[in-house]
């Protein structure tokens, strides 16, 4: 299970490990003790006085008594822990147990209940996560299986014919030498994509899946095309559907209003999005917000790579699918809302750092982040200002930028 | 730590030419055989000493897909260098530079220095460029020019370095208005003990927001 293999990696250093093996039946013989032996001064030495060997013997019952007091602790530690997973795997047990047979055979009756939702913000099961999110994306554009595998045929003629003449420099044509790159930097950044789970590089068992999800893609709208950052999201997805509903799900996902803008690389719809961005910024982390401003810290420096990936390539693998869950449920509000969590759990060190510091951080986020801590404080965002919500508030820069009004955000960045 | 001078660098070309891998080599002296996608944009720094004195470089390291040129355009403000990549062993990406050095010159100071690097030259097997056509094109257009390799580390320090002693030496000739930090560079604290450097970070974004 991924949760497992990725606290195992991070987990701090484990005790070495034949005492490992001696501490599966131990709960409190303290082994580092067996190093704490009090003996006798060597013979071709002055026996110690009493009252010397006295002390020393108090201090090594100390020593003792508080390594004891230490193993105790570590053990009871230990416990603790495994207790908390057994825990955890028991609620996505049972959590996996009622979106079987509750939720999704009623799905469109349940989908909005209160119970409903509050088991969707704890993180849907791996083993249904897949189902939940096609069901939630859903199929606006009516994509079936068969236009699927006839995009990916389409696609796999146009590798066919462009990949004889790759030698030759030299295309007359703009716009096939056009497609021809793209096709190219598909291939290219198939490898960068998770390059650290090895599964789709080349010779991997998801890199044919990963590159025919694109490329269908490509030719199912070759006025989008393929644009960096769509690798990441297509690869999470294989990683939890099937491939046909995997590009089902991507079609319609990149056609939110929001995916569109940004992998359409509409600037000025992108700058829209950040001010709006701002407004709840200033409006939930007032003090932060003037730091960033000082330091002329703009959205776009970290905001762009979370919003073209989905933080599936800031955020550990894990949590980012905890995220895609509740972004299935609360669309593209939410994206900008985990931002503001993420900003609102590093206030108090992104306060203490200068512009580099602070771009470093926000693009190369820790490796660790706590998955509860994060959604607390992602959930102490509002995302309301002066009564206005989200979707408001970026309605009405919309229009402010149609009437040709300035706006804070835009000058600093158009 | 106290810095003389600061300066912002970007580091421009196609994708996949070894951009970000140049970042890493130079900042972590590391080399990653598979570096991640860079999407918008990631950072570096160093310290560099220049004739006996320290200058910090900020490095933006710029995503290459020819989609993103009109984000990437917003990042050159502030720039007093610019790294402009291209992969020997492509050819498409030495056709490109043009375009590159037109976005570069547009959206930049003028006084910008322009390193030019071929990058990859670890793969002699699998040149598409001939060096002579990079000097050539650099000369041209008034670069400098270097053949690195990021995998081996050769020519890595002196290319950020290189570029960094000509933008010193505009400096000295008056070229560059200091004082100006729309030119890209930054006079450091005159009294670190003021921590002014925690304050005085530029985004580079606003019109007359520098480097740092």
């Amino acid at each position: 299970m991924e949760y497992e293999t990725k606290s195992g990696r991070a987990g701090p250093g484990n005790p070495t490990s034949p005492r490992q093996s001696v501490r599966k039946n131990l709960d409190f013989e303290p082994l580092s003790t067996t190093a704490l032996i009090l003996e006798d001064r060597p013979a071709n030495l002055p026996a110690k006085p009493a009252e010397e060997a006295q002390k020393h013997r108090q201090q090594y019952e100390e020593m003792v008594a508080q390594a004891k007091k230490r193993e105790l602790k570590e053990a009871q530690k230990r416990k603790k822990q495994l207790e908390d997973r057994c825990k955890l795997e028991e609620s996505i047990g049972s959590a996996a147990q009622t979106w079987n047979q509750e939720i999704l055979p009623n799905w469109s009756t349940m989908c909005t209940s209160r119970r409903v939702r509050d088991l969707w913000w704890q993180g849907i099961p791996p083993s249904v996560r897949g189902r939940v999110w096609s069901l939630a994306v859903g199929n606006e554009l009516n994509i079936t299986h068969e236009l699927y595998n006839i995009c990916l045929s389409r696609a796999k003629e146009k590798w066919k014919t462009t990949a004889a003449p790759t030698t030759d420099t030299e295309t007359e044509d703009i716009g096939s030498s056009d497609r021809e790159s793209s096709l190219e930097l598909i291939k290219l950044d198939i490898s960068r994509t998770f390059p650290q789970l090895c599964i789709f590089q080349q010779g991997g068992p998801y890199h044919d899946v990963l590159h025919s999800i694109l490329g269908a893609y490509t030719c199912y709208r070759p006025d989008v095309g393929y644009v960096q950052g769509m690798s990441f999201i297509a690869a999470v997805l294989i990683l939890n559907l099937d491939t046909a509903d995997a590009f089902i799900a991507f079609a319609n996902l990149l056609n939110k209003p929001c995916q569109m803008a940004f992998f359409r690389v509409d600037h000025s719809l992108m700058l829209t999005y950040f001010a709006a961005f701002e407004v709840f910024f200033e409006e939930n982390l007032p003090k932060l917000f003037a730091h960033f401003k000082t330091n002329n810290l703009t959205p776009d420096i970290y905001l762009i790579d979370w919003i073209f990936t989905l933080y599936s390539k800031s955020l550990p693998l894990d949590l980012a699918c905890r995220v895609w869950d509740v972004f299935c449920r609360d669309s593209e509000e939410f994206l900008f809302r985990t931002a503001l969590g993420l900003l609102r759990l590093y206030q108090d060190v992104l306060t203490c750092m200068d512009f580099i510091h602070m771009a470093q951080f926000l693009t190369r986020l820790p490796d660790l982040i706590p998955a509860e801590q994060l959604f607390q404080h992602i959930a102490a965002i509002h995302m309301t200002s002066r009564n206005r919500k989200w979707a408001q508030v970026l309605q009405a820069l919309t229009e402010q930028k149609r009437s040709g009004a300035r706006q804070p955000g835009a000058e600093a960045l158009s | 730590m106290a810095y003389a001078y600061l300066f912002k660098y970007i580091i421009i070309g196609d994708t996949g030419v070894g951009k970000s891998c140049l970042l890493l080599q130079f900042t972590d002296k590391r080399f990653q055989p598979v570096h991640d996608l860079t999407i918008g944009v990631e950072f570096g720094a160093r310290m560099i000493t220049i004739d006996g004195k320290q200058i910090k470089l900020q490095i933006w390291d710029t995503a290459g897909q020819e989609s993103f040129r009109s984000i990437t355009r917003s990042y050159y403000r502030g720039a007093a260098g610019a790294l402009l990549v291209y992969d020997i062993t492509r050819r498409d990406t030495f056709n490109h530079l043009t375009t590159w050095l037109e976005d570069a010159r547009q959206h930049s100071n003028s006084n910008m220095v322009i390193m030019l690097i071929g990058n990859k030259s670890d793969l002699e097997s699998r040149r598409e460029v001939k060096k002579e056509e990079g000097e050539a094109f650099a000369r041209e257009h008034g670069l400098i020019f270097m053949e690195t390799s990021a995998k081996t580390a050769s020519n890595v320090e002196e290319a950020f370095i290189n570029t960094a002693k000509e933008i010193y030496e505009k400096i000295q000739e008056g070229v560059f208005d200091i004082n100006n930090e729309a030119n890209g560079i930054k006079i450091g604290p005159q009294h670190p003990t003021t921590s002014s450097i925690l304050t005085s970070g530029q985004g580079g974004q606003q019109a007359g927001g520098g480097c740092c």
